[in-house]
């Protein structure tokens, strides 16, 4: 199947983990999404952890991840020559994102307003932490301030009686991209409709507050703040418990209301039935004993048979998965869930899929991995752009590419 | 005001929860046509609340705040029994017209009520149905039940989530539903955007757990290089200082992050040059990262006297990366996202015992996509509207549905008490 996005062009400027995973985001499902690094380098390429090329090279795991199926060429944006080149990239686009602070590239002469001068079709994103506008939006920030900020730390992750604690791996970078293609896909259906353009604002601590988390609305209709915790003690419905290969959370879900009757028999633990343990205050209360009895039986059971046999009884429980036994998942591999993308130069490495099948096709491309610096030089700015080859060479020269 | 891109577009809704509802709220908001079919047999959505000053009112199952922020924002109301012959019967005439059928009921009951991707094909040619589930249609863990928090589990986020030395803890309360929600919206408009190309419809099956797998990729591949990730808590995999510290008060924190040498410059100068700080050991990333908790000590105690807000204003004027920990009251009243209208005022004129509540807006703005919350539907409202205007029925026919129990607008008597 031909990607959906392959008539769509995508300009990627920036360097926040959101644009990447934005242009991933459409890259993976056909987009042609061009991606433009400082001559130095996307600064992602070195962030631990690192991981190494058949050449011996060391790249950054979240650089490689967050870039599949894009094309890379270098710029230097603040180069006073950069301009020209970068105007000529996007006239071949449908769509511009960057990150940069607010009105950067205004001060570069690339702003929405000189661009869509050139282009009144063009539909372009910017995201930023704290929008466009407002008396922070110059204000420095990265996933961790935004779950600060954004109300995540206090009310979500870690525990009541602990420091907040946050989610890892930019969970609010991703989630601010998600919501930068739903943005993408209305302003070109919009488009198409209209021949018209759009300039979209985006910010990263509204994607964090803008959640059904649970947070803004439950404080206006009830007065109380929401806070973290409350599943620490919550043996039967919210706390990791140690298995023989693993750490399984179990729930009391699909016990027809009876819970501590049908885990009894399945843990073969008559002492669960204790009436101690027959409400959720009692398990509550007394839950180091509950503790004591539940935990031993479970270090009898595998992670994969303790899932088969309570889901042949139609008990609810999640593995704790690592990243190693997600990828070794049957369950997974079944569903091609994980996509295979090769290159010469290193190690093939599986990446994760979507999350979506289309008429039972994965549709995530596998194209190209994250690109080497500069890798698409020549393809686009001679094959594409067509500029002279003397141009080039002065542009190298200067430093501009 | 809302936006009418997707005013051509109508999409039939079997949600519940929050992942569907949160997902299809953005086509609401994008003018599309969103019909939740309701049942007033399954109302877990509605009794979930909150509920004004926390007190389910005689109305209850409309005063909800979740219905205004996801659940029936902007969408129509149609509450039906479709397990009844008369109910499919209705619902597969509405697919006639229809552009979108979503569900997220666990594989095998669409199939059972007659409403799988194939025979609602043969209805409509070019439907585009997705159904999202925690596991998908396919593969051995279909017939699993699920929560938010056992797929964080299942998809590996949890287990690299938890305090420095502790154990694995959950990630979240239901950020899979979130996370899911808004990649049910992008498959959908990427469905709408290749069937304007081809004409075709299409079948889609969203997962939960593939969703979560797909946000933490960098760990994914890491494992296939025997890479492992340690838990931290807040702090960081190589900077430092990057916790959380405390401040003035109870529970009252400010997110600290120092990336380089020039930022380590920065929060040095801002604190006055401690003497502890301008030790040889800090002046190096690698000697930061080697020092942290003496750093993070060290640095608590300077925070610890001071008032969290006015420390990160403090902090950013001197270019230090900070954000003081923010409570939802902290945010309602904050400057900078009041002074962006971020918040959204709800007054549901159908629902008066609630009166005007605050909502968080969308993230993104855009001049040519204009958005805001128009209507909250009532458990029913709009059954005449649709009975009458997509399924041809008469005001004789629709007294009937109702009093044949097939339609309503109220939870049964037993179920009035909540």
């Amino acid at each position: 199947m031909e990607g959906i996005l392959s008539d769509i062009r995508v300009l990627e400027l920036g360097e926040s983990p959101s644009v990447a995973f934005c242009g991933k985001l459409l890259a993976d499902q056909g987009a042609t999404v061009i991606k433009v690094e400082a001559p130095s380098g996307d600064p992602l390429r070195r962030e631990p952890p690192l991981l190494k090329t058949l050449a011996g090279e060391l790249i950054s795991s979240a650089f490689m991840a967050f870039n599949t199926n894009k094309f890379g060429v270098t710029l230097d944006l603040a180069h006073p020559h950069a301009a020209d080149v970068c105007k000529r990239l996007v006239n071949t686009c449908d769509i511009c994102i960057e990150s940069f602070a607010p009105n950067y590239l205004s001060t570069l002469g690339l702003g929405y307003d000189d661009l869509m001068r050139l282009n009144d079709t063009l539909i372009m994103l910017s995201i930023t932490y704290y929008g466009q506008t407002g008396p922070y939006a110059q204000y420095k920030g990265n996933d961790f301030t935004s779950q600060a900020i954004g109300g995540f730390l206090h009310a979500v992750t870690g525990s009541s009686d602990k420091p907040p604690m946050g989610t890892v791996l930019d969970q609010m970078e991703i989630t601010t991209a998600r919501n930068g293609v739903i943005a993408l896909m209305a302003a070109l259906l919009n488009r198409d409709v209209t021949g018209e353009g759009s300039y979209i604002d985006l910010s990263t601590t509204e994607s964090v507050v803008a959640t059904p988390s649970q947070l803004i609305h439950p404080f206006t209709f009830t007065g109380r703040n929401p806070r973290r915790g409350g599943s620490d003690t919550n043996v039967m419905d919210g706390m990791h418990l140690p298995t023989k290969d693993g750490e399984v959370t179990l729930t009391t879900a699909g016990t027809g209301g009876k819970p501590m009757e049908v885990w009894s028999d399945f843990l073969d633990e008559p002492r669960l039935r204790d009436p101690k343990f027959g409400t959720r205050p009692g398990r509550l209360d007394h839950w180091q004993e509950l503790y004591e009895l539940v935990a031993p039986k479970l270090m009898q059971w595998e992670n994969i048979p303790l899932m088969e046999a309570t889901m042949a009884q139609g008990l609810v429980i999640g593995l704790v998965q690592s990243p190693i036994q997600v990828l070794e998942s049957p369950h997974l591999a079944e569903r091609g869930y994980f996509v295979s993308i090769d290159d010469p130069e290193s190690e093939t490495l599986a990446y994760p899929g979507p999350g979506f099948f289309i008429d039972g096709e994965n549709t995530m491309r596998a194209d190209r991995v994250a690109p080497r610096l500069g890798q698409h030089n020549d393809y686009i700015y001679t094959d594409v752009l067509k500029i002279p080859s003397a141009v080039l060479q002065d542009l190298h020269s200067e430093e501009v590419i | 005001m809302r936006a009418n891109i997707l005013q051509d577009i109508t999409v039939l809704t079997l949600e519940q929860v929050h992942a569907l509802p949160w997902a299809t709220s953005y086509l609401a908001d994008l003018g599309a046509r969103v019909i939740r079919i309701e049942s007033k047999k399954h109302l877990q959505d509605r009794k979930a609340g909150p509920f004004p000053n926390g007190k389910p009112g005689e109305a209850w199952w409309n005063e909800a705040g979740n219905l205004s922020y996801y659940g029936t924002r902007n969408k129509e109301s149609l509450c039906i029994d479709v397990t009844q012959p008369k109910g499919k019967e209705i619902f597969l005439k509405l697919v006639q017209s229809a552009d979108i059928v979503t569900d997220n009921f666990r594989p095998g009951t669409m199939q059972r009520f007659g409403f799988d991707h194939d025979s609602l094909s043969e209805i409509n040619p070019k439907i585009i149905t997705l159904s999202s589930t925690a596991f998908g249609y396919t593969g051995p863990w279909r017939r699993a039940g699920s929560r938010a928090r056992t797929v964080d589990a299942a998809c590996g986020l949890s287990s690299l989530t938890g305090y420095e030395g502790g154990p694995s803890l959950r990630a979240s309360n239901n950020y899979m539903d979130h996370s899911v929600g808004n990649n049910v919206a992008y498959a959908l408009l990427l469905a709408l955007y290749r069937r304007r190309k081809t004409g075709l419809g299409m079948r889609i099956d969203l997962t939960m757990q593939e969703t979560g797998v797909s946000a933490i990729g960098p760990a994914i591949l890491e494992a296939q290089q025997d890479i492992t990730r340690s838990r931290l808590g807040c702090s960081h995999i190589w900077k430092s200082p990057h916790n959380v510290y405390p401040t003035l008060g109870d529970d009252r924190w400010i997110a600290i992050s120092v990336g380089s040498d020039y930022e380590w410059d920065n929060l040095k100068r801002a604190m006055g040059q401690p003497e502890w700080a301008n030790h040889h050991h800090y002046d190096t990333v690698e000697g930061r990262s080697e020092w942290r908790h003496t750093i993070d000590e060290a640095l608590g105690i300077w925070t610890k006297s001071q008032e969290n807000k006015a420390l990160m204003h403090y902090l950013q004027t001197n270019d230090v990366c900070s954000a003081a920990v923010y409570t939802a009251e902290d945010l309602l009243s904050d400057p900078h996202f009041t002074s962006r209208q971020f918040f959204w005022t709800v007054e549901n004129r159908s629902v008066p015992t609630v009166g005007p509540r605050q909502y968080a807006g969308r993230p993104f703005r855009s001049t040519g996509i204009p958005m805001g919350i128009e209507r909250v539907a009532t458990l029913g409202e709009d059954n005449e509207q649709v009975l009458s205007q997509l399924a041809n029925y008469s005001t004789q026919g629709i007294t009937e549905l109702y009093k044949d129990g097939i339609i309503a607008n109220t939870p049964d008597a037993e179920d009035l008490q909540i």
